[in-house]
């Protein structure tokens, strides 16, 4: 089981990201636990034993700052390509959590 | 064009983005946004004692008073929440403790208060400045607060406790010393020295909030939004963490006057004005972009449409702008940026000329823009009007970029097939 952790400003455009990598990940047979939450939540919900955590593309901008939780806690951070936070951009992805596990 | 991206983002983005995540105005942003849910419900009071039918007005009239309780006991002290979240946002920030950083920012903004003997209720605090109108000495007391606790840390004067000591027994004694600064300075010049601070620093931050309400004061941050959006920058939390304390002093003066029962309210430019006539279906208003998508020859387009549809009448458009894209995309960001300006400057004129009602709630913003335009206005059908005035008028804006960046699409797709059906 891959725990995947969301960051956006508010948790709600992530939301719809977590339905495309659920989505995915059933075709390709990977089992994934996804939650999205807010730039205010972060803090918090990172220490709940997340193995990775992905930054949506529109608050990259405060990466440097999630980086600093995620890096004390040994959590892989990155920052999700434009391409891949569309509703149709599951497949690209998918591949960039591949090459972060 | 490109060079004109390149430029975006060495001259504005990377200074903007490092002033918004610059620590204090991170704090006051958190600690802002902490207290929306309480002023979200607290402002629908607002709409239940005013109601928009005039036979259910008549029926509450006679409990108004008890109705706005709810409302006055939250958004009226919208700048007491907000400092306890400021206090406690920072103190984190500098990895102090948050609760005691927020408590004692509380008490710093409170003691700029002067409590007065009512007869037959005893004391009484004033909640006037308490509210929106409060916010920036809220947030100055409550930096003003932390950083002394901060001072004292880093220079160790404090009580140490004994090894052995419960941790949260030695964090109430670490807290003294601070406690004792904060309290005795903010007493000194207030109470002995007479110095009014409340009406000191709301003096001093008063241009910057009449000019919010301007039409160029307006403009200014329509642009600096959709530009930043346009280089993929969440362009709302970066201008909110500036803006948000201008518009919340906004709103909270229409809320007063609306609570009163004014027919005209004082300002047209609180966030609701952006949220709901500017930025329908989001930032860039794309839900117009989005209903032409629906259309579109191109299978791209019109998948993508189908997918941004729902989140685009609920203003989440981030998976419009990666999705289409119109993140450094030079054909669709022109009307991105110049369509919010046209439609913004027609609602700024539309209520300085009281065709429509100014906003005074603050409705959720995922709700569809014509129900959050008609709350936000206490419920006036013109501001229905004037949001699918201004989704036409986007719709004019939006299709000549939209039929180019779609031929362009269309051509790179026939070309695709072309290369498949020779392989």
């Amino acid at each position: 089981m891959t725990k995947i952790l969301l960051v956006c400003s508010g948790g709600m455009s992530s939301a719809i990201v977590v339905k495309a990598i659920e989505r995915e990940a059933a075709k390709e047979g990977m089992e994934v636990e996804v939650k999205a939450v807010g730039t205010g939540e972060y803090n918090e919900e990172v220490k709940n034993g997340w193995n990775i955590v992905l930054v949506a593309p529109q608050v990259r901008h405060r990466l440097p700052v999630f980086k600093e939780v995620a890096k004390e806690l040994n959590i892989p951070i990155e920052v999700i390509s434009p391409q891949g936070y569309s509703p149709l951009g599951g497949k690209n992805l998918m591949q960039q959590i591949k090459g972060m596990l | 064009m490109y060079k004109f991206f390149e430029m975006i983002e060495k001259l504005l983005m990377g200074p903007m983005t490092k002033l918004s995540e610059q620590r204090h105005l991170r704090a006051i942003r958190d600690g802002i946004v902490s207290t929306m849910a309480l002023i979200i419900v607290g402002s629908f009071f607002l709409i239940i004692a005013f109601p928009p039918i005039p036979a259910l007005a008549e029926l509450v009239k006679p409990h108004i008073g008890k109705i706005l309780l709810p409302f006055r006991l939250t958004m009226g002290l919208m700048a007491l929440y907000a400092s306890y979240g400021i206090g406690y946002s920072l103190s984190k920030s500098y990895k102090l403790d948050g609760i005691s950083g927020g408590i004692l920012s509380m008490a710093a903004f409170l003691l700029t208060s002067v409590p007065v003997v009512m007869d037959g209720t005893g004391w009484v605090l004033p909640m006037g400045v308490l509210g929106g109108s409060g916010m920036f000495v809220a947030i100055l007391t409550s930096i003003f607060a932390v950083e002394v606790m901060r001072f004292l840390q880093t220079k160790k004067i404090m009580f140490k406790m004994p090894e052995g000591v419960p941790d949260s027994v030695a964090r109430s004694f670490e807290a003294l010393i601070p406690a004792a600064v904060v309290i005795t300075v903010i007493w000194i010049i207030r109470h002995l020295l007479g110095f009014d601070i409340q009406t000191f620093i709301m003096d001093l931050f008063k241009p910057l909030v009449t000019a919010g309400n301007t039409l160029p004061g307006v403009l200014v941050p329509i642009i600096l939004i959709t530009i930043l959006w346009v280089s993929g920058i969440h362009g709302v939390s970066v201008v909110g963490a500036v803006a948000r304390p201008i518009w919340l002093v906004l709103l909270d003066e229409n809320v007063k006057a609306a609570a009163e029962g004014a027919k005209v309210l004082p300002n047209i430019a609180p966030e609701p004005f952006f949220q709901w006539f500017v930025w329908i279906g989001g930032s860039g208003a794309t839900l117009a972009l989005v209903l032409w998508m629906l259309f579109s020859k191109s299978d791209y387009l019109k998948k993508l449409g189908k997918a941004t549809l729902l989140p685009g009448i609920c203003n989440i458009n981030e998976p419009v702008i990666f999705g289409a894209p119109v993140m450094l995309n030079p054909i669709l960001a022109i009307p991105f940026i110049i369509g919010p300006i046209i439609t913004g400057t027609i609602s700024y004129i539309a209520m300085a000329l009281n065709l429509v009602t100014r906003p005074s709630v603050l409705a959720p913003w995922t709700l569809p823009a014509p129900i959050g335009a008609y709350l936000a206005t206490g419920g006036d059908f013109r501001a229905v009007i004037l949001v699918l005035i201004n989704i036409a008028i986007m719709m004019v804006v939006y299709y000549p970029f939209f039929k180019a960046y779609e031929n362009k699409l269309l051509k790179e797709e026939k070309q695709n097939q072309e290369s498949t059906a020779t392989l």
